[in-house]
C-alpha cells in the first residue's frame, strides 16, 4: 500500500471510522466506509487535509432510509473511497460544502432529486430542476420498487462466485 | 503537489446575490442563449461597472433526467443515452458505461476490441479538442482558427463515420467489445490523418499560439490554484493546467492504456493560456497513442461472448475513464437482474464549472468569456 494511503487510513481510524478494503478489479474502488451521520463532517475534513478530492455526492433510496453516497479519490495515486451515510430521522444531512466547495452543487442536486435537506448549506435552492418542481423528488422509488439496504449490497463471496459463473455460462 | 496535503478548510463566501443591490450594482444575464455559453446555460452576473461582483451559473435548461432513465433501461437500451450527454466526446462515455458492466459481471473483452476502443476514443478526444479550440478562439473574437480546426475535425469525423455509422452521438461500443471491426481502409486513413495533423500543428502555432493579442487575453486570466482545484474536484485538462499531472489513463489505468508510451502535459500557472497549451499538447499525445495502437493492433475477434441478458450480482460498482474534459465516473448500484437499481453519472464539466462563482469574482466581463471558454464546457453533459 502507498505510504500516503496508509497515513490516510490511520488518520481515519482515529475519528474513529472503520475502513474496509475492496477488490478494485471487481468494484472499481479501493475502500468502502459505512459512516454514522455525525461523523460526516469530520471525515470530510480529514479527507481534505490528506489531499483527497471529492468525486461526487449522490443519493440512494433504500429501506429504511435514504443513503448519501460520497466518493473521494486522490490526484496522486490510485486510491478511491466510497463512503455511505444514512440520513437523519428528519431526512437531513450536515453539509460539507464549507469544507469541499465542490459539494455545494452536488448537495443542491441531491436535494432536487431526493428531497434531502443539507443543514447549514448556504444556498439550498433548486439547481438542476426548475423552481416550481421543488417537491418533485424524481429519484425516490415507488413502494413496489423499493429494496432493503442489504439487497443492494455485495453478497458474501461464495454466492458472488456462483453469480459470476452463471453470467459466464449465460 | 505536496502543498495539497495539510490544507484545512478554506472559507469562501458564496452567498447568493442580495435582493437589494449595493450602490450602483446591476444584474446582467449572460444566456440562456449566448454564443459563448456553448449551449443553453445562463450565468446571472451581479456587476459593478464592467467588473463582476458575483457570477452564478443557472443550470438545468437541457435537463433530461438521464439518471432516472438509467434505472429503467438495461445496458443495451441505455447505450444511446451515453453518447448524448457529452456530444463532443461520446466514445469515452460509451467506454465508461460498458466497462461498468464488464467489471460487474466479470466479462472478458477480446484484446483487439480493447485496441479498437482506445484508437477510436483517442480519435474522439482529438475531435473534441478541435471543436474546443475553434470555439474557444471564436469566443475571443478570432474567426479564422475555427475554419482550420473544423477542416481537421471533418477528416476524423469521416474516418469515425465509416466504422461507427454516426458522426456525433456515437453508440459504437458493446459490453464485451465493439459492434463493428475496423478494416485496412480505416488503418490507412487514420495513418494519413496522423501525418496530416502533425503538419497542421505548425499552422495552429503560427496562427494562434504566439499571437500577442491571444496571449494578452489569456495569460494570467482565470487562475486556478492546485489547492482550489482540490476543493472543487476539478479534473481533466483544467486541472493539468494547474500543474497536477492527474489523468485516469495513468492513475487508474483501464483498457490497454498501460501498453502505450505517452506523457501527461501539465501547465504551471493554472491560467487560461496554460489550459490552452495543455490541450494542444494532449492532441499530439493522442496521436502518439493512436500510432502505437495501430502498430501493435492484434488480430482476433472484436466482440466477446456475452449472454443476451446480463445477470448482475447485487452490489455497487464504479468505473472511471478519462473523457476529453476530465474524469467521468459511472457509479452503479445493482439489486440483481439486468436493470440498474441506481445509476449515478459524475460528469467532469459539472465540477469544472462549479469553480466559476469563486473564479469569476472581481474579474472583467471579457475575462469571464475567456475563462468559461478555457473550461471547455459541454452543457448537455452538465444538465444530463
Amino acid at each position: 500500500m502507498h505510504p500516503a494511503t496508509e497515513k490516510l487510513i490511520s488518520a481515519l481510524s482515529k475519528l474513529p471510522v472503520s475502513v474496509e478494503a475492496c477488490d478494485y478489479q471487481e468494484r472499481g474502488y479501493h475502500f468502502e466506509i459505512d459512516l454514522e451521520v455525525d461523523k460526516v463532517r469530520a471525515l470530510a475534513e480529514c479527507m481534505l487535509a490528506q489531499g483527497m478530492y471529492l468525486v461526487f455526492v449522490g443519493g440512494l433510496h433504500v429501506k429504511p432510509a435514504i443513503e448519501i453516497v460520497y466518493q473521494f479519490a486522490s490526484y496522486e495515486r490510485a486510491c478511491r473511497f466510497v463512503v455511505r451515510a444514512v440520513v437523519k430521522a428528519d431526512n437531513s444531512m450536515p453539509t460539507i460544502s464549507d469544507i469541499y466547495q465542490g459539494a455545494n452543487w452536488h448537495e443542491r442536486e441531491t436535494r432536487d432529486f431526493y428531497g434531502v435537506v443539507f443543514t447549514d448549506h448556504p444556498n439550498l435552492v433548486p439547481l438542476i430542476l426548475a423552481e416550481e418542481d421543488v417537491d418533485l423528488k424524481p429519484l425516490l422509488k415507488k413502494d413496489e420498487d423499493l429494496k432493503e439496504m442489504a439487497e443492494v449490497r455485495w453478497a458474501p463471496p461464495i454466492e458472488e462466485k456462483t453469480e459470476a459463473e452463471k453470467a459466464e455460462q449465460g | 503537489m505536496g502543498n495539497l496535503a495539510g490544507n484545512g478548510a478554506v472559507h469562501v463566501d458564496l452567498e447568493p446575490a442580495a435582493d437589494i443591490l449595493k450602490d450602483n450594482h446591476y444584474y446582467l444575464n449572460m444566456g440562456p442563449q449566448h454564443p459563448s455559453t456553448h449551449g443553453v446555460m445562463r450565468v446571472l452576473l451581479e456587476m459593478d461597472g464592467e467588473y463582476i461582483v458575483n457570477p452564478q451559473p443557472v443550470l438545468g435548461y437541457g435537463h433530461r433526467m438521464q439518471e432516472k432513465m438509467g434505472e429503467h433501461k438495461n445496458w443495451m437500451a441505455f447505450m444511446p443515452n451515453t453518447g448524448r450527454m457529452d456530444y463532443a466526446a461520446a466514445l469515452p462515455y460509451n467506454h465508461g458505461f460498458v466497462a461498468l458492466f464488464e467489471r460487474l459481471c466479470g466479462i472478458e473483452v477480446p484484446i483487439r476490441a480493447e485496441y479498437i476502443r482506445v484508437i477510436t476514443s483517442e480519435l474522439n478526444r482529438l475531435v473534441s479538442h478541435h471543436l474546443w479550440m475553434g470555439a474557444f478562439l471564436l469566443d475571443l473574437g478570432a474567426f479564422t482558427p475555427i475554419l482550420y480546426t473544423f477542416d481537421d475535425r471533418e477528416q476524423v469525423l469521416d474516418i469515425l463515420e465509416d466504422i461507427t455509422g454516426s458522426r456525433l452521438t456515437y453508440c459504437y461500443f458493446r459490453v464485451g467489445g465493439v459492434c463493428k471491426d475496423i478494416d485496412d481502409n480505416f488503418v490507412e486513413k487514420t495513418r494519413a490523418f496522423i501525418k496530416r495533423q502533425r503538419e497542421r500543428f505548425d499552422i495552429y502555432n503560427d496562427l494562434v499560439t504566439g499571437n500577442i493579442i491571444f496571449i494578452k487575453r489569456a495569460e494570467g486570466v482565470g487562475v486556478i490554484s492546485p489547492e482550489m482545484a482540490c476543493r472543487y474536484g476539478v479534473t481533466g485538462p483544467v486541472l493539468r493546467g494547474s500543474g497536477i499531472a492527474y489523468d485516469v489513463r495513468k492513475n487508474e489505468p483501464y483498457s490497454v492504456y498501460p501498453n502505450f508510451d505517452f506523457e501527461i502535459p501539465v501547465g504551471s500557472n493554472g491560467d487560461c493560456l496554460d489550459r490552452y497549451m495543455v490541450r494542444l499538447q494532449e492532441m499530439e499525445q493522442s496521436l502518439r497513442i493512436i500510432e502505437q495502437a495501430l502498430d501493435q493492433l492484434p488480430d482476433g475477434p472484436f466482440l466477446g461472448k456475452v449472454p443476451k441478458k446480463l445477470k448482475m450480482p447485487t452490489g455497487d460498482c464504479s468505473s472511471a475513464v478519462e473523457s476529453a474534459r476530465g474524469e467521468l465516473t459511472y457509479y452503479l448500484v445493482s439489486g440483481g437482474g439486468d436493470i440498474p437499481y441506481r445509476l449515478k453519472i459524475r460528469v467532469p464539466s459539472y465540477s469544472n464549472l462549479s469553480v466559476l462563482p469563486e473564479l469569476g469574482q472581481g474579474i472583467l466581463l471579457s475575462d469571464l468569456v475567456t475563462t468559461m471558454g478555457s473550461l471547455d464546457l459541454v452543457i448537455p453533459e452538465i444538465d444530463r
